[in-house]
């Protein structure tokens, strides 16, 4: 891969984040994004004066609104100012901090506001997904956002009794999170012994995927504001340095159930070639928390592995000993991720805004305890798109 | 490199986008203003002092939040743009063709788009002076203004067309029916008595075999047309001719239309062709007038 080490050192310097909530009647679209934006400049003590450049970017069609960000400049204070619109489906709000990551190290701009949204209750995701293409022609099996695929995987490798527990457990331990933090969209206060009835229970959407495993349609938006290493410390007492990031699409559409090819997951490929240019030799005992883009409680417990170039059931072991548990040896989604809350456009930047949050020490009452000196976010996107962002406490690696 | 389209098939797609749009709390204001209260309202940023009309929460320009700062406006104000809608669409509020214009209140610094009726689409223009119509009934939306009609900048009197409006093609009508008591009238108006207007027993000798109205009823029909209508209010006849071509009988709806057939710039007079035709479409009589359009009245009147 042509990979080439930063040309300068890049911090985050100001987090703006809306509560996330199933309905924002209170305002429009450029509103509810003013509020981050607001946020996020009042964190970095900064006014718009200061902001070189705007990214912004949602899910391609979810509000069935075209050029959203021309008429979002009432509310971003693009105006007048560089900027671009991007859009990747799931990966967006990743995509959106690497683009602003790449443009303040290439020096092209020194401070670089990125926005992410989605106000889902006003659109259609299935009309922006299924709908998009014929539905056989050229295509895998499809059901737009939801698929039990990592079920169907999971049974088969570990059996149902198993599979079925650890990702009930999963969901619950995000749960707990989610109940931590004041902008979840969905903290149910769920607690173990709901297990057994939830898996009963609970919904089915599809095959073995339950309501209970899915994340939501949220409204929200989030926005950050990174700046070169020079500005930064003039800017803030403690940047958050991104260290790194990988963004990675590889993958045609989505693997059927079980591989017919024999091949290395994206989620796993991106991991693997991010630790090795940066001399990671094992991240479970690098990283001190982990913000994932978990769009079902199956998939954040299978994904795992993936990430931390896991072998055999290492990482059901984690989860069934709860060491992704806030506490633990590697805690997971301390927000709640994105199963309490799933503003598409914003949710991969809320990752990254999370882990940093921990890395700052200020995430508030889901802060977890001791020392975060290295985190590290994942986006998703529908086709297996993966980006993996590297945060740090200390300029010094 | 081959371009041969031959053989190479196509998968036709249709999308289905169902969406919401949410106003949001401040735009929800403005429409409850059009509701409950038949006004107008805007935000007003404080630091540029920009009035913007439908409101915003934030003026982009200074990034400043102005949710509160609201304003009462006129329901007046002057067109900046426009399109007239020709074709037809599902979407489309009304059938075409419609004057869709972007429309600056008095006051406000920013125009919105709306709906003009009540201009003819070759008179429409950049400039023109409009104030809102409210819908008799809410729909809780932009459309609680029904539409705007084009403002009397001078109350009272509506005057007619200029020979500079006026375009080969205009026409315009006026239909009544006439019943017995409008010919014992024009009777005694004109003093012509003649028994084949009055008497039915003599009239069923003529050829006609019953009461015929005056030629000259239906005939004055046209002064309605040519004074209020076509030019309208302070055209001067000059000219009017008729050739009668059937009768009209009691109970008769006849029709009189004018229509502009040239223009005589010299003197900035108009010819019109007259026609006037009864329920069947049948015409009784036709003619030619020749008309002085209105030139702006004295300010004493008006």
């Amino acid at each position: 891969m042509g990979f080439k080490k930063k040309n300068r050192h890049v911090g985050i310097v100001g987090i703006g984040e809306t509560k996330f909530s199933s309905h924002r009647e209170d305002v429009n679209q450029p509103e509810m994004i003013h509020e981050a934006v607001k946020d996020a400049l009042e964190d970095a003590g900064l006014t718009m004066d200061d902001i070189d450049c705007v990214v912004h970017g949602n899910m391609e069609l979810f509000e069935m609104v075209h050029q959203p960000d021309l008429w979002h400049t009432l509310g971003t204070g693009a105006r007048g100012k560089d900027a671009f619109r991007l859009t990747t489906g799931g990966t967006t709000g990743g995509t959106l901090v690497g683009a602003a990551d790449n443009l303040v190290a290439a020096g092209m701009y020194d401070t670089v506001l990125a926005i992410g949204f989605e106000k889902l209750q006003e659109g259609h995701t299935t009309g922006g997904i299924t709908n998009m293409a014929d539905p056989l022609w050229a295509r895998k099996l499809q059901s737009g956002a939801l698929t039990d695929s990592a079920a169907v995987k999971a049974i088969a490798e570990f059996g149902p009794d198993r599979a079925k527990k650890a990702a009930m457990l999963y969901r619950i331990i995000m749960d707990k999170h989610a109940c931590l933090n004041p902008n979840s969209h969905r903290a149910f206060g769920l607690d173990w012994d709901q297990m057994a009835d939830l898996m009963e229970n609970s919904p089915p959407l599809i095959g073995d995927l339950r309501l209970i495993h899915m994340c939501s349609q949220s409204d929200g938006a989030c926005a950050m504001i990174l700046s070169s290493e020079e500005k930064a410390k003039q800017q803030c007492d403690h940047p958050v340095w991104i260290r790194d990031h990988i963004t990675i699409h590889r993958e045609e559409t989505l693997n059927l159930c079980v591989n017919h090819y024999p091949n290395e997951t994206t989620h796993r490929f991106a991991a693997r070639h991010l630790y090795e240019r940066n001399g990671i030799t094992d991240p479970l005992d690098y990283f001190d928390v982990f913000e994932m883009y978990d769009p079902s409680a199956w998939w954040g417990a299978d994904w795992i592995r993936d990430f931390f170039l896991l072998e055999g059931d290492a990482h059901y072991r984690l989860i069934e000993e709860k060491e992704i548990m806030r506490g633990g040896k590697m805690p997971i989604n301390p927000s709640g991720g994105v199963l309490a809350a799933n503003p598409i456009g914003a949710t991969a930047m809320v990752r990254v805004a999370e882990a940093a949050k921990q890395v700052r020490g200020n995430a508030g009452p889901h802060q977890i305890p001791g020392t975060v000196n290295h985190a590290i976010a994942s986006s998703f996107g529908g086709t297996m798109w993966t980006i993996l962002i590297m945060l740090e406490k200390e300029l010094n690696w | 490199m081959t371009t041969e389209t031959k053989d190479c098939f196509t998968i036709d797609g249709k999308l289905a986008l169902p969406y919401q749009y949410f106003a949001g709390s401040t735009g929800s204001r403005f429409i409850i203003s059009l509701r409950e209260e038949k006004k107008i309202k805007g935000l007003k940023c404080k630091k540029c002092n920009k009035v913007f009309v439908p409101p915003r929460s934030t003026c982009e320009v200074c990034f400043e939040d102005i949710s509160d700062n609201w304003v009462e406006l006129p329901n007046t104000g002057t067109v900046t743009g426009f399109t007239i809608v020709r074709y037809e669409e599902p979407h489309q509020p009304l059938k075409p063709p419609y004057i869709t214009a972007l429309v600056k209140l008095d006051g406000a610094d920013t125009p919105f788009a709306h709906i003009v009726k009540g201009v003819a689409l070759s008179q429409m223009k950049t400039g023109l002076r409009v104030e809102a119509v409210f819908a008799k009934k809410t729909t809780a939306t932009i459309m609680d203004i029904d539409h705007f009609r084009p403002k009397a900048e001078k109350p009272g009197f509506e005057q007619g067309y200029t020979y500079d409006q006026l375009e080969e093609g205009m026409s315009a009508s006026f239909t009544k029916t006439i019943s017995e008591t409008d010919v014992y009238l024009f009777a005694g108006i004109s003093g012509d008595f003649n028994p084949m207007h009055l008497n039915e027993e003599f009239a069923k000798a003529t050829p006609f075999g019953t009461r015929i109205a005056h030629g000259a009823l239906p005939q004055s029909f046209i002064a309605p047309v040519l004074g209020m209508k076509l030019p309208g209010l302070g055209t001067i006849a000059l000219e009017v001719t008729t050739r009668f071509k059937a009768p009209t009988y009691f109970g008769d709806t006849i029709t009189a239309t004018g229509e502009i057939i040239e223009k005589l710039p010299e003197k900035r007079w108009v010819r019109m062709a007259l026609t006037f035709t009864n329920q069947h479409n049948k015409r009784v009589a036709e003619g030619s007038a020749l008309v002085m359009p209105p030139v702006p009245m004295k300010s004493s009147i008006t």
